[in-house]
């Protein structure tokens, strides 16, 4: 076998155009990985957003909390149920009020932000609920608290400004809180009965989010919910909830590997380019490997080796590219609700994946075609060439 | 314009390397294209309603808001309107499965008045008009689920409570880049079961049911000429000020440029991807333009001997490298341009997208930008190959 540490130097050698083709595809990589590191931040948001034993009850129906309202009435003798988790406060389980209204952010552009009137326990009912600055809302005050994000993007939003969404419904920000990156985090949250009062739905909900006590009580009360005559509810584990909300995700997925595929090609030439050239180049030398009595499949494992080389160095840096992306999270608008959501970009096993195939795809079939022509040389040839 | 034949030549002569350059550049174009355009359609999509002289009435604090139908008259009697109907998002299931096609509950009388440009022929829109349970659909939606004049449509609901037994009434048709996939139906038929709903059921809250009976949702309102918009938002906006349900007017243009900003970050982020890929196209470019020169070294060292002076190559070499680069912008952004002119993908985005194709403007700044590419990429190796000297060039023996 050709030792490697002859493509290693060879690279070195022609260190400009290495550096180029390593440049120009660290890039390409790095676009696709973007997209992904979308996806996973937001199927993350999706994944974490509760426990096993956590059930939201919707009107039948409904497919959405912010269109699932139901009487109140029915939300009250739901949180009677036995079977529901139980702790200090009380049961587990709040009602909860949605509204969609129209904020400026602060370039002067608008979204829909979703305002959710909560209930003490619904911060049980979120994964690691935190207040990270200033303080919790009080309720009955007309106070809200935002997660970061939302701070930074819309006006007023900031601790000690005024979130104002029309004459009547205007809160006072008083401090901040993250949700362990759960849909939480793309919400306005204030008391139940200020957003009751503010909007004018008294006696309706939007959804009661509510945990059981086991996996037994947990398949008891969905039984009973769904089918109790004074109910006739849906309550939706929420896992399943949340999988049904991801049209969002797999818009995004289905881009990212529109772009993945597309730009895999673009890298792929660009290394086979280099690659080719590489051969060329080296024709007297790979004759004078095969009259040393390397065989063929040597000189193949050699250039092969070295493309895919010279697309790890690529991929690896597209890659090391992506990870301050971390810090970085884009605001827009979710498909399915019409309302902002703030997605997190994550590294994780889906970056990590697309880098990895598209850098073994481009070093593998970019360097297939220049490989085989440096095997199908004369050797006589070959050392007859300048 | 002579030495055109010598540029043609030399991007020939390594028809791999040119090819596969080529390929690349024509490709990442193409993505490009795609990126762009999804932004560039809509507004241009959305521009195009500037002729028809429409303003949106919606409620101040958003789409949940409410509108009472009531406004739909008031404001139909105002100076200077033409026609106005209600529109409101019904956004219901199909088939018991949640859809990407949008449902609208509009006045039948009025909506083909307002949304001129949506032509129904007279037949179908009058026997729309007599069916209280009628609805008109898009062409689109007719052929993806295979649907009829005369058929049942039944859709479930999920925002309202009350389910709806449409009967195809009328096919809409009308211009491309338009939602082709939308079913209109009777804004009553809704309203009333939803008023039957709420007083079944005890009719607390005699201001606003709970079943949401009573919203128009938005108004669409056809205004007579473009000058007088401006002033009807204005109105609209003035009149509505301090009651219960303070409205927010703005014209066509305004309210879906307002859709398309709430993609926020999206955009940006498309963005910043495009630059990247144009970015490497350059370190693509620039690479194989530098491997050719540097296997022209003494071709280059001999133009020079015999006469050729600094600018000359340094034009030759630009040439070849706009050549190239173009010819791959070109194959990328003319490609895209056809591909969507005749092949239709929205059926393959499950509606999220109603409808697709490459602008003129984004192809010719793509072709513009893939010059760009070309130019930038070439101007090392060219200025590298006009400086050369020439003596070093004949004595290296490639």
């Amino acid at each position: 076998m050709i030792p490697f540490k002859y493509n290693v130097r060879n690279l070195r050698v022609r260190w400009k155009t290495t550096l180029m083709t390593v440049l120009g595809t660290a890039l390409l990589v790095a676009s696709s990985c973007i997209l992904f590191g979308l996806v996973e931040g937001l199927e993350h948001s999706l994944k974490v957003s509760g426990d096993p034993l956590d059930l939201i009850v919707l009107r039948k129906g409904a497919t959405a909390e912010t269109t699932g309202g139901f009487e109140s009435k029915k939300a009250d003798e739901l949180m009677t149920l036995g079977g529901i988790l139980r702790d200090a406060d009380g049961p587990v389980a709040a009602k909860e009020l949605l509204n969609i209204a129209v904020a400026e952010r602060n370039s002067g552009t608008y979204n829909n932000l979703i305002i959710r009137g909560v209930e003490p326990a619904s911060r049980k009912l979120r994964p690691d609920f935190k207040i990270v600055a200033g303080r919790d809302f009080e309720p009955g005050k007309g106070e809200c608290i935002v997660p970061p994000s939302a701070a930074r993007m819309y006006k007023g939003a900031r601790i000690g400004g005024q979130l104002a969404f029309g004459e009547k419904e205007k809160y006072l920000v008083v401090g901040l809180f993250t949700a362990g990156g759960s849909q939480a985090e793309s919400e306005v949250w204030a008391d139940l009965k200020d957003v009751e009062r503010n909007t004018g739905r008294e006696g309706s909900v939007s959804c009661a989010q509510l945990r059981a006590s086991g996996p037994a009580e947990f398949d008891q009360l969905r039984k009973e919910i769904e089918d109790g005559a004074q109910f006739l509810l849906d309550a939706h584990p929420e896992s399943r909830y949340f999988e049904s909300q991801a049209d969002t995700s797999t818009f995004f997925k289905a881009a990212g590997t529109l772009i993945a595929i597309l730009l895999t090609f673009g890298a792929m030439f660009a290394a086979a380019n280099t690659m080719f050239s590489a051969v060329k180049s080296r024709t007297r030398e790979i004759g004078t490997m095969r009259a040393l009595g390397f065989s063929r499949g040597d000189v193949l494992m050699s250039f092969l080796g070295e493309s895919v080389l010279l697309s790890l160095l690529g991929g690896g840096l597209g890659l090391l590219a992506t990870i301050p992306m971390s810090l970085i999270s884009i605001e827009t608008m979710n498909t399915s609700t019409f309302a902002s959501v703030n997605i997190n970009f994550r590294f994780g096993p889906l970056v990590m994946g697309v880098a990895l195939i598209m850098t073994l795809v481009m070093g593998v079939f970019g360097g297939m075609l220049p490989a085989l022509r440096a095997v199908r040389m004369e050797v006589v040839s070959a050392l007859r060439e300048l | 314009m002579k030495y055109l034949t010598y540029v043609f030549r030399n991007a020939r002569r390594n028809p791999v390397r040119t090819g596969l350059t080529v390929a690349s550049i024509a490709i990442s174009m193409f993505l490009m294209m795609i990126l762009t355009s999804f932004f560039a359609a809509m507004q241009e999509a959305n521009s195009a309603t500037k002729q028809y002289n429409r303003i949106i009435v919606m409620n101040a604090n958003g789409f949940a808001g409410q509108m009472p139908i009531a406004r739909v008259r008031q404001v139909a009697a105002m100076d200077g309107v033409r026609a106005a109907t209600p529109f409101s998002w019904y956004g219901g299931k199909y088939q018991n499965k949640r859809v990407l096609f949008a449902q609208f509950a509009v006045d039948a009388d009025t909506v083909f008045d307002t949304l001129d440009e949506y032509k129904v022929p007279d037949d179908q829109l009058a026997a729309f008009k007599a069916d209280k349970a009628g609805a008109v659909i898009g062409p689109k939606l007719a052929r993806e689920y295979d649907l009829k004049i005369g058929d049942e449509m039944p859709l479930q609901g999920d925002i309202y409570p009350v389910d709806l037994k449409l009967n195809i009434r009328g096919i809409y048709e009308s211009p491309r880049n338009t939602d082709q996939r939308m079913v209109l139906f009777h804004h009553s038929y809704l309203d009333d079961q939803l008023r039957q709903l709420g007083s079944a059921s005890s009719g607390s809250s005699p201001t606003r049911p709970a079943t949401g009976a009573g919203n128009a949702g938005i108004i669409f309102v056809k205004c007579d000429d473009a000058t007088s918009t401006a002033a009807l938002c204005k109105a609209i906006d003035d009149e509505y000020r301090s009651t219960d349900f303070p409205t927010r007017t703005q014209t066509e243009e305004a309210f879906g440029q307002m859709f398309s900003e709430m993609m926020g970050g999206l955009k940006d982020t498309v963005f910043w991807i495009g630059c990247a890929v144009v970015v490497s196209l350059l370190f693509v470019a620039g690479n194989a333009m530098a491997m050719a020169m540097r296997e022209r070294t003494t071709e280059v060292a001999v133009l020079k001997a015999i006469g050729f002076n600094k600018g000359l190559v340094l034009t030759l070499v630009l040439a070849e490298a706009v050549l190239v680069a173009g010819l791959g912008g070109a194959l990328g952004t003319l490609g895209s341009k056809a591909l969507f002119d005749v092949v239709d993908i929205s059926p393959f985005t499950g509606g999220f997208l109603p409808f697709f194709y490459v602008p003129w403007s984004v192809a010719l700044i793509g072709l513009g930008v893939s010059l760009f590419v070309g130019f930038a990429s070439g101007v090392v190796p060219a200025a590298l190959a006009a400086n050369s000297s020439v003596i070093n060039g004949l004595r290296k023996v490639v």
